[in-house]
């Protein structure tokens, strides 16, 4: 491969990421009716495939796509996953405004929009929140890049290191959102935004594979 | 005036809060915008039509936003991105229904949207002290070593002064330059300040209650004419 990641291979993966959503879309409601109000797998499914709608024809640049995704996220997802995604979107765009896109713009970009999160949601690691599977996946992504790992490389690790963080979420008391409510009782189950946000890096896994 | 607007995961809610608390706006209420309900109509919240609320609900004097819980504080948030003029925006951390009873008569009052902001910051203190968990927020200091002047009346209202009395006498106090303070002598409270709405309902003055107004300021003399007029007459209740 050529070791830079084209618009097509970005527009595939927000593809990839809306597909995962609804294979999985019982799992994380089932999980959100657990420790919150049961409404994440019905209302990512449905921004995701507002999202879908809105990439035919496909956005001519990276920070147009993520403008589109991140825009309407932020209007049709319902529930705080939608200004925390959309945000996360809206911030990678304009890290990725010029020039081609490498492992190591993505990894810039994908920074840009975990630190968007973090400024919204105010979550930190180990409050049980999509943080605890974006923190860790991001340095991984940095540290495969270090050792010299295109993006294809960087994506894999990144996407595992976000389903251990994911894992781990499960003994953890939940500190932020409506399953801060439940208290001692949110230990036990997984959290469905650490949950939701390993599928979208395992979703740029699949696509950067598949495009390499 | 500045505008508002309420943001909530429930339209019913939302419409039902906003008529709750126009009901004490008077004949010049606030323009209050509602941005409430998810995409399809159901529970939720969404960012763009925020943002459009609040630039409808602008007219040049800022916006303050009321929010209920979880997403639409992060929806809201989010909305001051993509607002015409974020500078004039603010978001109170006031619980939903107190926040915006007090909102609306403040705002009313011709209160700026600081003034505003500040007086809906103290909203869920009103509640804590007529449950008697009283910490002692939201009662000003009293006095500024100015000599203030006064005048002594009996309120006459069946229910005392209850909300829309007080918030009559809140939006009175708050059209004048002078810094009013009423205490309930009956009950031996300390002075509030006469521009607070929750203060002055935390205060609880029942019917047959003496209470002392004070005011400082150049206006004192005419605020406290036409407050007294206002307790004398009963609010016009009867």
């Amino acid at each position: 491969m050529s070791g830079t990641v084209s618009t097509d291979d970005l527009v595939a993966w927000i593809r990839a990421f809306r597909d995962a959503v609804h294979q999985h879309k019982d799992e994380l409601t089932r999980l959100d009716s657990e420790i919150g109000d049961a409404d994440h797998g019905s209302n990512m499914t449905r921004g995701l495939d507002a999202v879908v709608a809105k990439l035919d024809p496909a956005p001519a640049n990276a920070a147009d796509l993520f403008k589109t995704v991140g825009m309407t996220l932020v209007s049709s997802v319902g529930g705080a996953s939608g200004p925390l995604y959309g945000t996360f979107f809206l911030r990678m765009g304009p890290a990725l405004s010029s020039g081609d896109v490498d492992a190591t713009a993505l990894g810039t970009a994908l920074r840009a929009g975990v630190e968007g999160v973090v400024a919204r949601g105010k979550a930190e690691l180990g409050d049980k929140t999509m943080i605890d599977a974006l923190s860790p996946a991001l340095d991984a992504w940095d540290a495969a890049v270090a050792e010299g790992a295109d993006a294809a490389g960087a994506a894999r690790a990144a996407a595992d290191a976000a389903a251990r963080g994911r894992d781990a979420t499960e003994p953890l008391v939940a500190r932020k959102g409506r399953a801060s409510y439940l208290g001692e009782r949110s230990a036990g189950h997984l959290d469905p935004g650490a949950t939701s946000a390993t599928l979208l890096l395992e979703a740029l896994r699949d696509t950067l594979a598949d495009a390499a | 005036m500045i505008g508002l607007v309420a943001v909530s995961h429930s339209r019913a809610l939302a419409d039902a809060a906003v008529e709750l608390a126009l009901q004490m706006g008077g004949e010049n209420p606030p323009t209050v915008r509602v941005a409430a309900g998810g995409p399809d109509g159901d529970l939720g919240t969404d960012a763009v039509a925020i943002a459009a609320a609040i630039d409808e609900a602008d007219s040049g004097d800022g916006v303050l936003v009321l929010m209920d819980l979880g997403s639409a504080i992060l929806s809201a948030e989010t909305a001051v991105e993509f607002v015409a003029e974020p500078d004039r925006v603010r978001l109170s951390p006031a619980p939903f229904i107190e926040g915006l009873v007090a909102a609306v008569v403040t705002a009313a009052g011709g209160a700026d949207l600081a003034a505003v902001a500040a007086e809906c910051a103290t909203a869920g203190d009103a509640k804590r002290r007529q449950l008697g968990e009283d910490d002692g927020a939201g009662v000003s200091a009293s006095g500024t070593g100015e000599a203030a002047a006064s005048f002594e009346a009996v309120v006459t209202n069946p229910s005392g002064l209850h909300a829309r009395p007080a918030a009559t006498f809140v939006k009175t106090a708050s059209r004048y330059d002078a810094d009013v303070r009423i205490a309930d002598l009956d009950a031996g409270s300390e002075e509030i300040s006469g521009r607070s709405l929750l203060a002055l309902m935390a205060l609880g003055v029942r019917q047959g209650s003496r209470v002392r107004v004070s005011a400082t300021g150049p206006e004192a003399p005419a605020a406290l004419a036409e407050l007294r007029a206002l307790i004398e007459d009963g609010f016009g209740e009867r």
